[in-house]
This record gives C-alpha cells, sequence and structure tokens, in this order.
C-alpha cells in the first residue's frame, strides 16, 4: 500500500512546532541581524564564502587592471548620451546630429525649439495614423491625451464590485506621466516606431510642444497656443500635473543614495504590497469561493495544440517576394492592423478597391502620401522603385 | 487544544480527499460544470492485445535515416511542432512588432528553457546586431570611460550562472478574474536559461566608480532602446553582462551579442542589445519606468522602481494544456510544478487539493539555486474526485506567496503588475483542467 508521507513538514513539527516557526518566518523581515545581509532590493545578498557563491564554485583571483579597450571620445559620448534627465540634463540647446551642433546657412548654431502649430502639423503627418487625432487613441497605439488626474482613483477593486467607473483610471500624458523629460527623450529616440532617430531636435520640441497643449499642461500657469514655441528654457519650466503621483521618493539630490535606501526599504517589507502566511490547515474561513472564467480569451497565434503528429508540408510553389522584406520594415506596422485604417494587406475586398483606378495611381499615392499616409510611409531614404516593388507585393498578397 | 497533533491529523486527511469531503465538503458549492472546457485534451493511445507497433516493423527501423550532414545545426523532432512560443494579439499595442511571446511552460522540462522556446518581449521587434559593429560604452561617473568591442568585454573572466527572467506583466491578466484557460499564457511571460558572462562588479572594479555614483542607465542599440535605471548596487552585486544562453550566442530575441542580466529583477531591466552604459547622481525616470512599468493603487499614487519579481509558483503538471483525462481512479501520479523568487531561493513549496484550506508541503526535486526556477514535486494517489490544486512557494527571505484576496487587499486590480497570487487548477471528474480564482466575489 502507498502511503503519502510529507517528511519535510515532520521535521519543522519535530523541530520547532508550527507555529513558531511560521512565527520565524514572519518574523525574518523585521529582524534586524538580517537587514544587515540585504540587498538593495530588500532581498537575500549572498557572499563569497570558501570559493563559493550560494552552490556555484567561484575563481577569487585578483580581477583589476585590465588593460581592454579605449577611452570614448567626446564625440562619441555625445552622439550616444541624447538622455534627458528630470532635471534638465540633456535637453538640447542646439539641434545635434552626429555628436556635433547643427549649423544654420549663415554658419550660426541652430537653437533647437519649434511651435505648437508646427507640432501639430508634425502630429498629423507622422504620429497620427498610430495614435488618433489629437493623441486620442483609438488606433490600436497607446492614447495619448485625455483623462484627468482625478481619474486614477477611480479603480474597480475586486470582482465583487462589478460596476464600471464612470471613467476608469487614464495613464495618457497629461494624466499619469511625471516628468515632461521622458516625452521628450521616448519621441527623439524611438519614434515615429516604425521610423525612430528620424526627428531633429526642434521637430521633437514642436511634438512634445503640441502633445503638452492636447494634455492641457500649462507653463508658468499659461495654456500653450499655437504660436507657443518650446526650447530648452521653455521645457525646463514645464511641471506635469501628475508630479507627486509616485512613490517610492527616489529624487533626493542632497543624499543621492537615500533614493535607492527609500526603495529598499520599501521593497524590504513584503506588507506594503502584500504577502502571504503560511497556514497549513483550516486555513479558508467559510465557503471556498471559486471565481470561474467567464469570458476566455484564447486567440492564439499559433492555436493552442499538444497533438504530437508531423506537421503540414507548406506548399512550396512560389519564392520569397522581393517586396516582402521592404513591406515589413516600412509599411506592416500600419498596413497590417486594421485598427490603423489604412488597407489592410490581405484583405482582399479593399485592395480590389484600391487598384481601381489604376496601378500608376497606387504607385503615386505610395510615393506622394495619401490621407493619413506620409510620402513613402515616412521613410524618404526608400527609393521610388523600392516603393513599387513593396507596393507589388501588398497587391500580390491581397489577391 | 494541541495544534501540532491536530496538524498532523490534517496532513492525513489533505492527503486523503474522502476526509476534506466530508469535513467541509467544499466541492458541493462549486459544483457547476464548468462553462470552460479545457482547451486542448489529448485522446490517451489505447494499448491493445498484440500490439502492432510491437509487432510489426516500424517504418523508422527498416531503413536508413537521416545523413549527418542533414541538419548542421539539429532541430527539434518534426513531432514537435507544436511545442512553440504562442502569442495573443490582444497583448500587443496592434501589431508584431511591440509585443510579447509566451514559453511553453506546459511543455517545459526541468529549470532550462531551450533557446528557442525562451519567452520574448520587444518594444520594437527584434533587432539583428552585426557583431563587428558592436560597441559598448561605459562612461559618465566613473574613473575610466570606456568603450568596448565585443572581443575585447569577452577577454574579461566569465562566469556562468542558471536564472530565471520573467516579465512583470506575467498573468497580469488574472488580476480582476481569470481569463486565459492555459498555462502557456497564464505564466509564460517567463524562462529560464544558464547565462555566460562578466560579472558586472568585475568591470566596474577595474574601472574604477566615482564616490556619488548611484544611479546606473543602461541602453540598448535597437529602435526602442529601452533605458532603464539600476542602482549601482545592485550592479556590484549580481547584476552580468552576458553573450552566451545555454552554451552558445545569445539568440536576437535575447539581445544578441549581449544583453544585460540583473538576476531576480523586472524582464524589462535586462537590457537587450545592450550599447550604453552610464553612471550618475540622480535617477533617469525613463519612459518605460514613468508611464508604464508602474503600479497604480488604490491611493490613486502608483509604486515606481518595483524592481522585484516576487515569491511565486505554478503547478505545471496537471494543468488545462496537460491534463489528467488519461488517469483511472485509484492512478498514483505526480503533481509537478515551477517555484521561483527574484529576492532569493525557494525553501519550500505547499501543495493544497481543497483551494488553499489544506496544505501539506511538496518536495524541491533537483538543484535549488538562488533567483531560478526551482521544480517541486507531489505525488499523490487520485481518488478520481473533483480537486482544486493550488501550490504556495516560500524563499529564504521568508516571504510567502500571497492568496489573491491577500495581494489585492493592498494593492486593489489595477497594478497591472507583479501579480504573484496563488493559482488554482480546478480538476474535474473527468480530469480536466480548468483555470479558477479562489477569491471573495459576488456569487
Amino acid at each position: 500500500m502507498y502511503i503519502l508521507e510529507n517528511t519535510k513538514l515532520k521535521k519543522i513539527i519535530a523541530g520547532l512546532g508550527l507555529a513558531t516557526s511560521i512565527l520565524l518566518l514572519s518574523g525574518c523581515v523585521a529582524d534586524k541581524e538580517a537587514s544587515a545581509k540585504r540587498a538593495v532590493d530588500g532581498g537575500m545578498k549572498y557572499e563569497i564564502k570558501n570559493g563559493k557563491y550560494t552552490s556555484y564554485h567561484v575563481n577569487t583571483q585578483e580581477t583589476k587592471d585590465f588593460k581592454y579597450g579605449r577611452t570614448p571620445t567626446k564625440r562619441e559620448i555625445t552622439a550616444w548620451d541624447i538622455d534627458v534627465r528630470p532635471d534638465g540634463k540633456g535637453a538640447p540647446m542646439y539641434d545635434m546630429k552626429h555628436g556635433v551642433v547643427v549649423l544654420d546657412e549663415d554658419g550660426n548654431k541652430k537653437v533647437a525649439e519649434g511651435s505648437v502649430e508646427w507640432g501639430n502639423e508634425l502630429y498629423d503627418a507622422k504620429c497620427a495614423m498610430c495614435h488618433g487625432d489629437f493623441g486620442a487613441g483609438g488606433k490600436g497605439y497607446p492614447t495619448l491625451s485625455g483623462g484627468d488626474i482625478k481619474s486614477l482613483t477611480n479603480q474597480l477593486q475586486n470582482p465583487a464590485d462589478d460596476v464600471p467607473t464612470e471613467e476608469p483610471p487614464r495613464r495618457a500624458i497629461g494624466s499619469y506621466w511625471p516628468y515632461a523629460s521622458t516625452l521628450f527623450w521616448y519621441i527623439q529616440d524611438a519614434m515615429p516606431f516604425p521610423n525612430p532617430k528620424s526627428l531633429s531636435n526642434s521637430e521633437t520640441y514642436a511634438i512634445t510642444a503640441y502633445l503638452l497643449m492636447e494634455n492641457g499642461v500649462t507653463i508658468d500657469g499659461e495654456e500653450l497656443d499655437e504660436e507657443f514655441v518650446m526650447n530648452r528654457e521653455q521645457f525646463l519650466k514645464v511641471k506635469m500635473p501628475n508630479r507627486d503621483g509616485f512613490y517610492p521618493n527616489v529624487d533626493t539630490p542632497e543624499n543621492p543614495k537615500q533614493g535607492v535606501e527609500n526603495i529598499t526599504k520599501f521593497l524590504g517589507d513584503p506588507s506594503n504590497y502584500g504577502t502571504g502566511t503560511r497556514c497549513m490547515t483550516d486555513c479558508i474561513k467559510g465557503e471556498t469561493p471559486v471565481l470561474r472564467i467567464k469570458n476566455e480569451m484564447n486567440n492564439f497565434t499559433p492555436p493552442a495544440s499538444t497533438v504530437r503528429d508531423l506537421p503540414k508540408v507548406e506548399s512550396k510553389a512560389g519564392s520569397v517576394h522581393p517586396g516582402l522584406a521592404g513591406y515589413e520594415a516600412n509599411c506592416s506596422a500600419c498596413h497590417g492592423n486594421a485598427a490603423i485604417g489604412a488597407p489592410v494587406v490581405g484583405d482582399k475586398a479593399v485592395w480590389a478597391e484600391v487598384t481601381t483606378k489604376g496601378l500608376d495611381k497606387v504607385y503615386h499615392n505610395g510615393i506622394n502620401g495619401i490621407n493619413a499616409m506620409p510620402p513613402k510611409g515616412g521613410n524618404m531614404d526608400l527609393s521610388d522603385s523600392e516603393v513599387k516593388t513593396i507596393i507589388d507585393y501588398m497587391i500580390n498578397a491581397s489577391k | 487544544m494541541d495544534k501540532i497533533s491536530n496538524l498532523s491529523e490534517d496532513i492525513k486527511s489533505a492527503s486523503n480527499r474522502t476526509e476534506i469531503t466530508s469535513r467541509r465538503d467544499f466541492f458541493k458549492k462549486t459544483a457547476a460544470i464548468s462553462a470552460v472546457a479545457a482547451t486542448s485534451v489529448l485522446s490517451p493511445i489505447k494499448l491493445k492485445a498484440d500490439d502492432t507497433a510491437i509487432i510489426h516493423e516500424v517504418e523508422w527501423g527498416v531503413k536508413l535515416g537521416d545523413k549527418v550532414t542533414k541538419n548542421p545545426y539539429g532541430l527539434p523532432s518534426p513531432y514537435e511542432h507544436n511545442n512553440v512560443r504562442r502569442n495573443d494579439p490582444l497583448l500587443s499595442s496592434g501589431d508584431s512588432y511591440a509585443t510579447v511571446s509566451m514559453c511553453p511552460l506546459h511543455e517545459s522540462e526541468g529549470i532550462i528553457t531551450p533557446n528557442g522556446l525562451f519567452f520574448t518581449r520587444d518594444h520594437g521587434g527584434t533587432a539583428h546586431v552585426d557583431p563587428e559593429q558592436f560597441r559598448l560604452m561605459i562612461h559618465g561617473k566613473v574613473k575610466k570611460e570606456i568603450v568596448l568591442t565585443l572581443d575585447q568585454l569577452k577577454r574579461y573572466p566569465s562566469v556562468t550562472r542558471t536564472h530565471f527572467i520573467e516579465c512583470p506583466a506575467n498573468g497580469s491578466t488574472d488580476w480582476r478574474a481569470p481569463q486565459y484557460n492555459n498555462l502557456q499564457f497564464l505564466k509564460g511571460m517567463m524562462s529560464s536559461a544558464e547565462w555566460t558572462g562578466v560579472l558586472l562588479k568585475t568591470v566596474l572594479d577595474d574601472l574604477g566608480l566615482e564616490d556619488d555614483a548611484v544611479w546606473m542607465l543602461a541602453e540598448g542599440s535597437d529602435n526602442a532602446g529601452n533605458p532603464r535605471t539600476i542602482p549601482v548596487e545592485k550592479a556590484l552585486d549580481d547584476a552580468m553582462l552576458v553573450w552566451g544562453q545555454n552554451g552558445e550566442a545569445l539568440r536576437a530575441e535575447q539581445g544578441y551579442p549581449l544583453r544585460l542580466l540583473v538576476p531576480g529583477w523586472e524582464g524589462n531591466l535586462n537590457t537587450k542589445w545592450l550599447k550604453r552604459l552610464e553612471f550618475s547622481d540622480k535617477p533617469w525616470h525613463t519612459k518605460e519606468e514613468t508611464s508604464k512599468y508602474t503600479m497604480l493603487q488604490k491611493s490613486g499614487k502608483a509604486i515606481r522602481y518595483f524592481w522585484i519579481n516576487e515569491v511565486n509558483s505554478v503547478i505545471t503538471s496537471p494543468c488545462p494544456e496537460k491534463p489528467w483525462t488519461d488517469l483511472k481512479k485509484g492512478d498514483l501520479v505526480e503533481v509537478e510544478g515551477l517555484a521561483w523568487s527574484g529576492q532569493g531561493t525557494i525553501t519550500n513549496v505547499d501543495v493544497s487539493l481543497d483551494g488553499g484550506d489544506n496544505w501539506v508541503e511538496a518536495s524541491l526535486k533537483g538543484l535549488v539555486l538562488p533567483k531560478s526556477w526551482t521544480r517541486f514535486s507531489y505525488i499523490m494517489r487520485w481518488d478520481g474526485k473533483p480537486l482544486l490544486l493550488s501550490s504556495r512557494a516560500v524563499d529564504d527571505l521568508g516571504s510567502v506567496q500571497p492568496t489573491i484576496d491577500e495581494e489585492t487587499s493592498k494593492q486593489g486590480v489595477e497594478s497591472i503588475y507583479h501579480r504573484n497570487g496563488i493559482v488554482t487548477w480546478e480538476v474535474t471528474s473527468k480530469g480536466e483542467v480548468n483555470n479558477v480564482h479562489i477569491r471573495k466575489h459576488k456569487a
């Protein structure tokens, strides 16, 4: 007869008694001796002892004074160090490219600046196709405006509160983001999504100004109008509505290490964010409340299956279309996504309509832009013939 | 009353479903047939007498196999074609670039994920970095700023360690209610590998840090860059610059040729396609650490810099994809699973057959390493009756995995990230397995 044994638990019981061991476990968190060995995340810190780091053997020979690599040049650092911090470090004074200041026609340093009006034009041409008009979303990509800081307390607490609040918490720029610096940095470094690092610093200031205007962010108490020009000086004055909406406090310039210690303290106490108790018996008072799936999500790519058989052999007919790679790199972010509103590749009916006025018209639109689509989809590095090849692929894939 | 002797009685009863049923009869309350069918139930192979698979020659036994030159880089058996990463378009920003693919945990063995099955999370697609043009720059508040080629970096003495990487959004679809009847999608935003690289401490000791170097920015060379701020203390503790993954170069999806590894912490801090480390006395507040990887709490305020993946566990067998539909009443069967903690080492895992009312301690299996997946096992005889199978992990910090109510009572349900509430599988009398929540709710 097979007998289920629980040897480990018996050891605990024999050695300490479970009640005591539970106390020890929870008491551990506040134990001062343990906190001396805490890592920066409030967790365990393991030291190298007798040539071993936990279970791993370690080479403990001296590991200093390697001579590899070389010192980066100032220009190299400038080219890569484009991050922008809340204290203004990195917010550019002049337009920069390839690690040097851009000069205007007269040979003077080109000041980085852009108006709300220009930002609006740039946004409509380069951003609206994904983020929606005025940043209102609805195209499958993040919503950039709307909502109020007050919405952040509108929450469903658990399934018991199955009544939607009037407005769910909104985490858009004006309602949630604590600093404008991350907005500028992100646009500069990673946007537009299919074509990042293509905007000048001035263009980035302009789009930043436009988005702050759409979010109702003020500077010195003034709303931003169309003529408002954003530059480094103005940018440093921006204070976001939700700047005090986050904790622990990590901005402690008078004592840089204090910010880190604040997090260590917070994370080191799991009661701040929910921890369990090691109850072993009769832990649920009353009935066991079982909540089952009501609306199952199961639209998987590929579909779920654990069958072990030979895969269906794909048709080898036809080779890879020369326009496929270009389509994937430049066009699919919009044309592969029904929410954007662009003709979706593979949709026969839509593409039959697109091509009714003839292939030359489709080429023309692809090269010069149409509706929300910028010329060449926003990638001016593409030659006309490359765009045509891509269009050939898109039409071919939609037959 | 002697609590300990009472407990031993309950351990016996937990091992014997009949006693639990008579005492609490919990299942009567939950007997309504689940509306959700198990997603994929294998029909077991029926072994008949004089099995043709035995008495006849099998096809592969009577002809030559593949030449040794066929696959210079080996591939899985073609029969394993369903053991793949999967994606749900609902989890992406409307495209296949800024999205996630889920690791098939239900097919996962041991504590290592094969490189082709390691979950992926990109912010702008998978970059393909030319190793000839790879450069790593370390600058800011260091005594000696430096640029390294990949070959130069690899000259530093290497270490090899096994760690999981988990996206903090793992399991996030279940904050309000269960939605996936599928282990791969419930917990598949994590994987584990044996990583090889240099400890960041080795490099920084060599370069020297300024006294007020408190924060480090790590940035990738891909289109999104995904810059993140990390405290220098972590960089000097167990962070690594890794180029090796399970004995070969990093896969492109994992940041080839170099990624940062911050063991136990949010997956997105393990910067892929790494190009730059900058040191400073102030944190950067990047986009992902303000607008995205922050946890909105009931107060309307949000927690930021929540670095750790908390103590966690899930039963991987059975699971919705690997049910017990082939078992008969009275069969002896192993309940197996994964436990992990980003703050330490797993010390205990408990298993419950009644949704968390009574618990027994499972055995740990195989290597037990810090900030690593740890296997647990509990062998039981199934009496063919419905079960509510749960697991609960404990780490050497003393942190205990919370129930769903323990977690949501603190955080509400808008956190999005860092959900580690106890997972429960409902096993029906047919052996089907469904994802359920044990939590207070309206009937």
